[in-house]
């Protein structure tokens, strides 16, 4: 066999994490997404939960009704068979989401400018001016996990972190950029918030967006930010 | 259909639970549910439900309840004082409750967690398919002083008519003592380099900041060698990190299901269950385990509880049989 697509590790006695070992990071990204769809829907005996991310899957699995060792080279297999090149969604849906950035200082727009050697406007900018791919859903509550603004260099993450941010929160660390759909606590620098709800505990999921999605940052005034308040995230 | 309700003069804290949202991860959000898994499966196991019944699960505090129907209920977990209308009866065995009669678990100690699960189990909301709560999302919460939980079935008292004695006794087998935590490497051990043994040279004190998310905890803590941005991964429940700070962090069934620090060890299904029953303040050692092994183990536990099932389902037939011939009463 050529060098494997994947790298496969244990993650304790009831998880494997499956990294993808390709060289291009999107098809990396792809295959990874379109592995934990796969184990979705063909409902593997022993796979209680997959996590996709950007280029991992955790795959967790109840031990007594399979082996690690044996769900190794079923993945192995697997991943094998997925065509990378695919699309995660043939038409992904966009969404706009207006924020109110931190111009008042009440969050770390500030820090976050400093830290990049740039102006606060430019940091705004910086932000708003990409169209986001949705790489995946994270913690908290199904956050929309977001490439980076393309920053001169990664964003520290906070000292301590506080321990509540609220919801609708539009935030930066690293490399990644999110949105906050649910209070929680967290260590990534805050640059603004949205109006908008993301959660909706009615649906399934209880976000609107799904990976291979596209959201735009759009910046608003205090006035449309209070007319927007409470408006449901929705795709254009 | 409900049948009854238990309503709570006493609520301490006291959450109504089950095994978890396992849909939940999939979409970023954490699986939760009893944190002692196993008592939690031994309680419903005693009353004849399916394990993925919600129960409740208490922390630390005492409860007290009454039922207006009669009900069969079990306590397992940590070791409390279970009264019915002062009458002390004992835990890990089915017990009958007659409407109107009070229960009461107080005194818990040698752990922190204790579940009490109700034949017929109760109606509560579920979302996603699970009644656990999730502080973050805002679903469900602790029980309230006052609140009624509406339980689906009654359960016709059985009681011994001519003993005082209890009508059956069920091995129930006893969580291991002492707080050994076994763990297994975990995917980011290299990134300790040398320093990852440190995680077991001394034991570790638990610290009050520790709840359902994770437990915080103070000792050697090992030094992550290797540098760079790590992009948000999937993070098992039961991972070591050690995040900035001088506190090593375990990770329980509330943790974020992404999270960009490296995973040093994993703790065993096992000893998650134990870490439930450790309160801030109490030490752990850490000792290393093979992947092969700790699955082997899990599964040695889930025999003994199938073991359990068996046994239990025998006594709820032999006194279904009894019951109709002397007192025409069934347990259905």
């Amino acid at each position: 066999m050529t060098n494997p697509r994947v790298v496969i590790s244990p993650s304790g006695t009831s998880a494997l994490r499956v990294a993808s070992a390709l060289p291009d990071r999107e098809a990396g990204w792809r295959l990874v997404h379109h592995l934990a769809r796969f184990l979705d829907a063909s409902r593997v005996p022993g796979v209680a939960c997959v996590i996709p991310t950007y280029d991992a899957v955790l795959v967790e699995i109840d031990p007594i009704d399979v082996s690690l060792d044996g769900l190794r080279d079923y993945l192995a297999q697997a991943a094998e068979q997925i065509d990378v090149d695919r699309p995660l969604s043939q038409r992904p849906r966009e969404f706009d989401v207006p924020v109110l950035y931190d111009l008042a200082g009440e969050l770390d727009l500030r820090d976050v400018a400093d830290a990049q050697g740039l102006s606060v406007d430019e940091v705004v900018r910086l932000h708003s001016e990409p169209a986001y791919v949705v790489r995946c859903l994270g913690a908290p509550g199904g956050s929309p996990m977001l490439d980076g603004p393309p920053f001169p260099r990664p964003v520290p993450r906070l000292a301590s972190p506080r321990p509540h941010v609220p919801q609708g929160v539009v935030s930066v660390a690293g490399r990644q950029a999110t949105i906050t759909p649910a209070a929680a606590p967290g260590g990534w620098p805050l640059i603004g918030r949205t109006p908008l709800t993301v959660l909706d505990l009615g649906a399934e999921p209880f976000v609107p967006y799904e990976p291979g999605d596209v959201i735009r940052f759009r910046p608003i005034e205090a006035d449309e930010y209070a007319s927007l308040l409470g408006t449901r995230m929705e795709a254009r | 259909m409900s049948a009854g309700a238990l309503t709570f003069i006493e609520a301490g804290s006291t959450q109504v639970t089950d095994l978890g949202r396992r849909r939940g991860p999939r979409y970023g959000v954490p699986v939760n549910g009893a944190l002692d898994q196993r008592s939690a499966r031994i309680a419903n196991i005693l009353v004849g439900n399916s394990d993925v019944e919600p129960l409740l699960e208490l922390t630390a505090l005492d409860v007290e309840f009454v039922p207006d129907v009669d009900i069969l209920l079990a306590v397992t977990g940590a070791d409390g004082h279970l009264t019915v209308d002062g009458v002390g009866r004992p835990s890990n065995q089915p017990v009958s409750v007659r409407a109107g009669e009070t229960v009461a678990l107080r005194d818990l100690q040698g752990g922190l967690r204790a579940y009490v699960a109700v034949r017929g189990s109760f109606d509560v909301p579920r979302l996603l398919g699970s009644c656990a709560p999730d502080s973050v999302l805002g679903f469900g919460g602790r029980v309230a002083a006052g609140q009624a939980i509406a339980v689906r079935r009654s359960t016709p008292v059985i009681f011994n008519q001519h003993f005082a004695a209890e009508l059956y006794c069920l091995d129930v087998p006893r969580l291991p003592t002492g707080f050994v935590i076994d763990v297994t490497d975990g995917p980011d051990i290299a990134d300790f380099a040398g320093t990852a043994g440190r995680l077991f040279d001394q034991p570790y004190l638990v610290t009050p900041t520790s709840n359902h998310i994770g437990l915080r905890m103070t000792g050697p803590l090992p030094e992550r060698t290797a540098g760079g941005e790590v992009l948000s991964r999937g993070v098992p429940v039961g991972a070591v990190e050690v995040p900035p700070g001088d506190e090593l962090l375990v990770l329980h069934r509330g943790r974020g299901v992404t999270a960009g620090y490296p995973v040093l060890a994993v703790v065993t299904p096992g000893s998650l269950d134990l870490l439930a029953q450790v309160r801030p303040g109490q030490r752990v050692r850490f000792r290393r385990m093979s992947t092969s092994g700790a699955a082997a183990r899990a599964r040695a536990d889930r025999v003994e509880l199938e073991a359990l099932r068996l046994r239990v389902q025998s006594v709820f037939s032999a006194l279904d049989a009894l019951s109709t011939a002397t007192t025409g009463r069934t347990l259905s």
